[in-house]
C-alpha cells in the first residue's frame, strides 16, 4: 500500500448492518478512513461533509436507491469514485448504475480481497484522472501566460518605436524636431534590437521544442562566439560604466548549433551587464576541463536572493528586487539558455550571493577536432 | 487665456515617456513623468495634476491597477480622488477581463482605457476633455 492510500476516506452506504460492519473492517484494516451510513439521504450528508475519495453504495435500499444517489454524489464532487454493490438479481441495474456514473460494481457475495482490489483500482484511477487534469490545467495556464507575455514583451518595443515615428511625423520639420529626430532614431534602433533578441529567443525555443536543433550542428570555436557577443555588448557596458572583459584563453572546440549557442551566451552576458551597477565588472572566461568546454560569466552585480535560485531557470520566473523596476525582461532568457545547454549535451549552473554578484557556468562537451578545422565566424 | 494643464504620465517605458511627453508639451501641457507606480503616487500628491495617464503593465509591484485603486480608495489620496485617470495598455483589456467576476473590479475601474500606440488625435481629444473637468 502506498502512503497516499492511508489518507483516503471511504464512505459506505448500505442498509444492511452486517454489510456495513464488514466493509468498515475490511477497508479499515487496509488503512482507509471509513464511515458508513444506513440510507441514501444520510449517506449524501456524510459525503458532503467528509468529501471522500470513494463511495461504496448498495443499489437496493429503502428510501433513496443507489441509482438515485450516484448523480447526487457527483453533484457534490464529480471526482468521487463510486463502486456499487449489488445482488446477482440486479446485474441489469448495475449496468444502469455505471451509465449513471459509477466506476464499477461488485456482485454480492464478495470476498474481502475482491472489495480491496476494486477499491484500490478505483482510487488509482482517481489519482490518474486528477493528475492528468492538473497537468492539463498547468499546460493551459502556461499557454495563457505565454500569450500574455508574448503580446506584452513584443508589443512594448514596437509601441515605443511606433509612438516615436508618429509623434515625429506630427512635429514636422522645425529645428527642435530635427534634434529629436536624431535622438529618437537612436532609441528606435535600440528598441528594434531588443525585439530582434526577443524573436531570436522565441525562435530558439520553438526550435528546441521541435527537435530541429541537432540538424544545424557544426564544429565551432566558442572562443570566437564569445568574442563576438562580448564585442556587441562593449558599448552598452561602457555606457553604464561596467568593465566587460573576455579573458583570452585556449580554443574552445564544440560541435553545436551556432545560432542557439549565440543566444545562450548573449543571454548570460546581457544579464550580467544589465543586473550590474556602475563601476562593476563582467568577466567572461573559457577553459577546457577534462573533455568539457567550460564558460564562466562572472559579474559583480546585484546577485540573486537564495530563495530565487531554485526557480531561476523556470519559464517566466523573474527575480523581483526593490529598486530595479526599470529593468525589463521576458523571463525566458535563462530557461532558453538552459535548454540549449542541455540539448548540446551540456549543463548550466549558477552560484550567486545577493548584493555581491553571480557566476553562470556553462559546460559543453568539447569535440576533439583541431581548431584549424573549426568554421570561422561569419 | 486658460492656465496650462498638467498631465502626470506614469509609465515604466522611458521611450514612451519621451515621445508622449514631447507631444504633450507641443500641445501646450505641462508634463510630469513617473517611471513606477510608487513614484507616480508620490508625484500625484506633490504636483496635483489635472489628468493622470497610467500604464497598466509595469514591472513594479505597484502596477497600474494597484495605482488606480489607491487613487480611488486610499485614505491618503482623498485630495486627488477626482483626478481623471486614463489607463493605457498595449493589449486590449479591462480589469473586467483581467479579474473576471471580481467584486474588486469596480474599485479599480479607471475613467478611460486607451490602447498603445496612442491614436494621437483621439487621445488629444479625450485628454482635453478630461483636463477640463
Amino acid at each position: 500500500m502506498t502512503e497516499q492510500d492511508v489518507h483516503d476516506t471511504i464512505v459506505v452506504i448500505d442498509d444492511d448492518y452486517a454489510m456495513r460492519l464488514s466493509c468498515e473492517q475490511i477497508l479499515g484494516k487496509s488503512g482507509y478512513g471509513v464511515r458508513s451510513y444506513e440510507d441514501g439521504a444520510r449517506g449524501l450528508e456524510g459525503v458532503a461533509e467528509l468529501k471522500p475519495s470513494l463511495v461504496v453504495v448498495d443499489l437496493k435500499m429503502p428510501g433513496l436507491s443507489g441509482i438515485e444517489v450516484i448523480p447526487r454524489i457527483h453533484e457534490i464532487d464529480p471526482g468521487i469514485v463510486i463502486v456499487v454493490i449489488t445482488g446477482y438479481a440486479t446485474i441489469g441495474t448495475a449496468v444502469d448504475a455505471m451509465k449513471a456514473g459509477a466506476y464499477d460494481f461488485l456482485p454480492k457475495p464478495f470476498s474481502p480481497d475482491e472489495l480491496r482490489l476494486i477499491v484500490r483500482r478505483g482510487l488509482e484511477r482517481r489519482r490518474l484522472v486528477a493528475e492528468s487534469q492538473q497537468a492539463e490545467i498547468e499546460r493551459e495556464l502556461m499557454k495563457r501566460r505565454f500569450v500574455t507575455f508574448v503580446s506584452h514583451q513584443l508589443k512594448t518595443p514596437l509601441v515605443a518605436v511606433h509612438q516615436f515615428l508618429e509623434v515625429l511625423q506630427r512635429l514636422g520639420d522645425n529645428a527642435d524636431a530635427s534634434a529629436k529626430r536624431r535622438e529618437w532614431t537612436e532609441r528606435c534602433l535600440v528598441r528594434t534590437t531588443e525585439m530582434r533578441t526577443l524573436i531570436n529567443n522565441w525562435l530558439t525555443l520553438s526550435q528546441l521544442g521541435g527537435g530541429t536543433l541537432s540538424r544545424h550542428r557544426v564544429d565551432l570555436d566558442v572562443r570566437e562566439l564569445l568574442a563576438h557577443v562580448v564585442g556587441e555588448h562593449a558599448e552598452s557596458a561602457a555606457r553604464q560604466d561596467i568593465r566587460l572583459e573576455l579573458t583570452p584563453g585556449v580554443p574552445l572546440p564544440v560541435h553545436g548549433d551556432r545560432t542557439c549557442l549565440s543566444v545562450l551566451f548573449e543571454n548570460l552576458i546581457a544579464n550580467a551587464v544589465k543586473y550590474n551597477r556602475p563601476g562593476g565588472s563582467v568577466r567572461v572566461e573559457g577553459t577546457v576541463d577534462s573533455g568539457e568546454v567550460v564558460v564562466a560569466v562572472t559579474d559583480t552585480g546585484l546577485g540573486i536572493p537564495a530563495g530565487d535560485l531554485p526557480y531561476l531557470f523556470d519559464e517566466f520566473y523573474r527575480v523581483r528586487r526593490s529598486g530595479d523596476e526599470t529593468l525589463t525582461g521576458t523571463g525566458l532568457g535563462l530557461p532558453i539558455s538552459r535548454r540549449v545547454a542541455l540539448e548540446m549535451g551540456g549543463a548550466i549552473e549558477v552560484e550567486s550571493t545577493e548584493g555581491a554578484g553571480s557566476t553562470f557556468r556553462v559546460r559543453l562537451p568539447s569535440c576533439p577536432a583541431p581548431s584549424s578545422k573549426t568554421e570561422p565566424i561569419r | 487665456m486658460t492656465p496650462r494643464k498638467t498631465v502626470l504620465v506614469i509609465d515604466d517605458d522611458a521611450d514612451f515617456q519621451m515621445s508622449v511627453g514631447s507631444l504633450l508639451e507641443v500641445e501646450g501641457y505641462d508634463v510630469v513623468a513617473a517611471a513606477s507606480g510608487r513614484e507616480g503616487l508620490r508625484k500625484l500628491l506633490e504636483v496635483r495634476p489635472d489628468v493622470v495617464l497610467l500604464d497598466v503593465m509595469m514591472e513594479s509591484t505597484t502596477e497600474g491597477y494597484g495605482v488606480s485603486e489607491r487613487i480611488k480608495y486610499g485614505e491618503e489620496y482623498a485630495a486627488v480622488r477626482d483626478v481623471p485617470v486614463l489607463m493605457v495598455s498595449s493589449i486590449q483589456e479591462s480589469p473586467d477581463e483581467r479579474f473576471p467576476r471580481s467584486p474588486e473590479v469596480e474599485m479599480i475601474r479607471p475613467d478611460r482605457y486607451l490602447t498603445k500606440p496612442l491614436d494621437i488625435p483621439r487621445f488629444l481629444e479625450i485628454l482635453a476633455k478630461a483636463a477640463r473637468r
